[in-house]
């Protein structure tokens, strides 16, 4: 499987700055301060060593374990997958981690792009199947910037040539409808497949201070995590405070993203029942 | 009086909070769409059925996808409707 990382061991604070949150609620993007709340107040993490996927696992990987094993993912054995068409999200049949857009857009083209269509569950039956398990929350944002704050793998400076998001396809994105406008006219020449691009493909200009590629954008990643807030008394959106105790954290934002959402330190959170989509996959670690 | 929590990106404003009606779960979610149109690309299919994907809290208890149908929304309850992907 995929070469690894060896991360040593360290105390860094985890999550969010309040400076951040100032620059975010004054930067030309849609979403509300109370968005990004939960990746507040930052808090004292202790890091033993372990090491991390330097790449998030490909199809042509996950291929392999499913030739080894017969394994069937959540969104084979109920028939459909989620992708995002010109109308917003939708449950497609026969979408999965093959033919990730539906029926016909099966490719070895997308061999080294990572997997998707892949739930929590079948995230964890890869990993366990090469010995690995997945990264922590805590670990996976470690691997991203090290013991210092960055707000991106690379720095503080945001570069869009270092990193697969929605900004690379389309320009400067500042609103939700722009956005829409890009997919839109995307989906009606290709239809509703991801974006996502080999992995690596920025390295090193895109890597974290480890070496670790793709961790800003190209998909979502989950984590071993338990979704919890930072600080129980920190006011955020209703529906992401019920998600707590319920979802699994994921990072790294995908290439749906607007450049604030593939932050180190932002946060997601995605129902671990089973639920996949055509921007999610993952990357394994392992102890030291 | 049923309140309805929606995901504060879902309005400009960031506005989580609307009145609600008691009833079946589906013809709540429905009645939602139908007095706050903007979200009914949100919350039903093309055929106007609630979409399965998003998950819903009826105060602290989540619902799951097959016991939508047969669900019941109370006179006081605050129905919470949860994206698969929660924030970011």
């Amino acid at each position: 499987m995929g070469e690894m990382r060896r991360i040593p061991g360290g105390v860094f604070r985890q999550g969010t700055a309040p400076w951040v949150l100032d620059w975010l609620e004054a930067a030309d993007q849609p979403l509300p301060r109370l968005w990004f709340a939960d990746e507040t107040p930052q808090v004292t993490t202790v890091v033993a060593p372990f090491r991390i996927d330097r790449f998030p696992v490909t199809v042509g990987e996950y291929a392999r374990f499913v030739r080894d094993t017969g394994y069937r993912t959540d969104a084979e054995r109920r028939g459909f997958g989620l992708v995002y068409t010109e109308q917003g999200w939708a449950e497609r049949a026969g979408v999965t981690w093959r033919a990730p857009g539906g029926p016909g857009t099966e490719s070895r083209d997308f061999d080294d792009h990572p997997v998707v269509h892949v739930s929590w569950n079948d995230a964890n039956e890869f990993a366990a199947w090469c010995g690995r398990r997945l990264p922590t929350e805590a670990e996976w944002e470690f691997a991203a910037r090290g013991p210092d704050f960055r707000v991106w793998p690379w720095g503080d400076e945001w570069d869009v040539e270092a990193a697969n998001t929605a900004e690379l396809h389309a320009g400067p994105l500042t609103s939700l409808p722009a956005w829409q406008q890009w997919w839109r006219a995307e989906c009606g020449r290709h239809g509703p497949v991801p974006r996502t691009s080999p992995v690596g493909s920025f390295s090193e200009r895109g890597d974290s201070p480890f070496g670790c590629a793709d961790m800003a954008g190209n998909v979502y990643e989950w984590t071993a995590t338990v979704s919890r807030l930072y600080d129980d008394t920190v006011r955020c959106d209703p529906t992401v405070r019920m998600a707590m105790g319920r979802y699994r954290v994921i990072r790294g934002g995908s290439w749906m993203n607007f450049r604030y959402q593939v932050r180190c330190s932002e946060r997601m959170h995605g129902d671990p029942q089973g639920w996949s989509s055509f921007a999610h996959g993952f990357r394994c670690a392992a102890d030291a | 009086m049923v309140r309805i929590v929606v995901p504060a990106v879902w309005t400009p404003q960031g506005r989580t909070d609307f009145e609600g009606t008691a009833g079946p779960l589906d013809e709540v979610i429905r009645d939602f769409a139908a007095r706050h149109p903007q979200f009914a690309r949100r919350l039903l299919d093309a055929d106007g059925t609630p979409l399965r994907y998003l998950n819903i809290c009826l105060d602290d208890d989540m619902i799951p996808r097959h016991q939508r149908v047969g669900a019941t929304v109370g006179p006081d309850t605050v129905v919470t409707i949860i994206s698969p992907m929660a924030g970011g």
